[in-house]
């Protein structure tokens, strides 16, 4: 019964987590079809974790499969277009890098990491990531724990 | 007594509704009554009583089983409520306590990681890949800032 109930809990908060990204493109990798997949990291941080580094929620994906990297592209170059605010690098017609900062939440800020490996210059690598950020914190702020 | 016994008379039927308020009657004769006082055509003091008498019990009866049943269902429904109530207050306070407490976790091909430590260790790499990113464009953008300046001077 309490197996039940900690795996009923889990799926539950990880739904609400991957609902935090509501209204975006990207809430569709975040639908948990990642999360048995070979080639794929998925991570979620929520509530203690998550606000001792400033955020409210952090849920990241990684992934090495080619076509898989293609649909974050497509998704994440689609929420671009709704950004307020945008820093963003193509290289060889492709994203490279993205920092996307989102329309506000109902109470925190909305924030969009994007970097394709592969096409870094120096020892590039067969990974896409992506990087949902939430919180009270500033673009700036969020630039400067990336830094830490 | 035989089973397929029949009352043949009135004199008969009111000696057994005698017998049977004087209770002394087994059950069977009391079955055999009660299809006698029902079916048969004979009228008198004694059998009309018992008639009145017997229907009144057995509609009472009846009365008071649903009446019982009724209050059975309304026990077992109000059991269930609370069990229901409990639960989700449990429930609540649980998933309260949980998403305070948040979540961090990690899928790692196919695999769950649930030690806070390597999640973050995980996060901490995905951070430390963005600012690397995020450094070349800067210097990309300050080189050419540079490249613009010395093409001016």
């Amino acid at each position: 019964m309490k197996r039940i109930t900690i795996i009923t809990l889990a799926f539950l908060l990880t739904t609400m987590a991957a609902m935090a990204q509501t209204g975006l493109n990207i809430n569709r990798l975040f639908d948990g079809r990642y999360k048995k997949a070979a080639g794929a990291t998925e991570i979620i941080v929520t509530g203690v974790q998550a606000r001792e580094i400033g955020l409210t929620v952090y849920h990241s994906l990684s992934v090495t499969d080619k076509s898989q990297a293609e649909l974050v592209e497509g998704l994440v170059v689609k929420d671009g277009v709704q950004a307020v605010d945008k820093e963003v690098e193509y290289r060889n017609g492709q994203l490279y890098y993205g920092f996307y900062t989102m329309k506000k939440g109902k109470r925190d800020n909305r924030y969009i990491f994007y970097l394709n490996q592969n096409l870094a210059r120096k020892s590039p690598k067969n990974i896409v990531t992506l990087i949902y950020m939430e919180g009270e914190a500033s673009a700036d702020k969020i630039k400067k724990l990336i830094r830490k | 007594m035989n089973k397929n016994y029949q009352i043949s008379d009135q004199a008969e039927l009111e000696q057994l509704i005698k017998r049977y308020f004087d209770g002394e009657t087994s059950v069977q004769e009391e079955q055999l009554l009660r299809v006698t006082l029902a079916d048969c055509p004979w009228s008198s003091e004694v059998i009309d009583d018992a008639r009145f008498t017997m229907g009144y019990f057995a509609a009472h009866c009846q009365e008071t089983e649903r009446v019982a049943k009724k209050n059975n269902r309304r026990k077992l429904i109000g059991i269930a409520a609370s069990i229901a109530i409990i639960l989700a207050a449990g429930g609540y306070a649980l998933w309260h306590q949980q998403q305070s407490a948040g979540v961090c976790i990690a899928y790692v091909n196919g695999q769950i990681v649930q030690d806070d430590d390597k999640v973050m260790a995980l996060v901490a790499d995905d951070l430390s890949k963005m600012d690397n990113a995020s450094k070349a464009m800067t210097n990309q953008l300050s080189s050419l800032g540079e490249a613009l300046e010395l093409d001016n001077e």
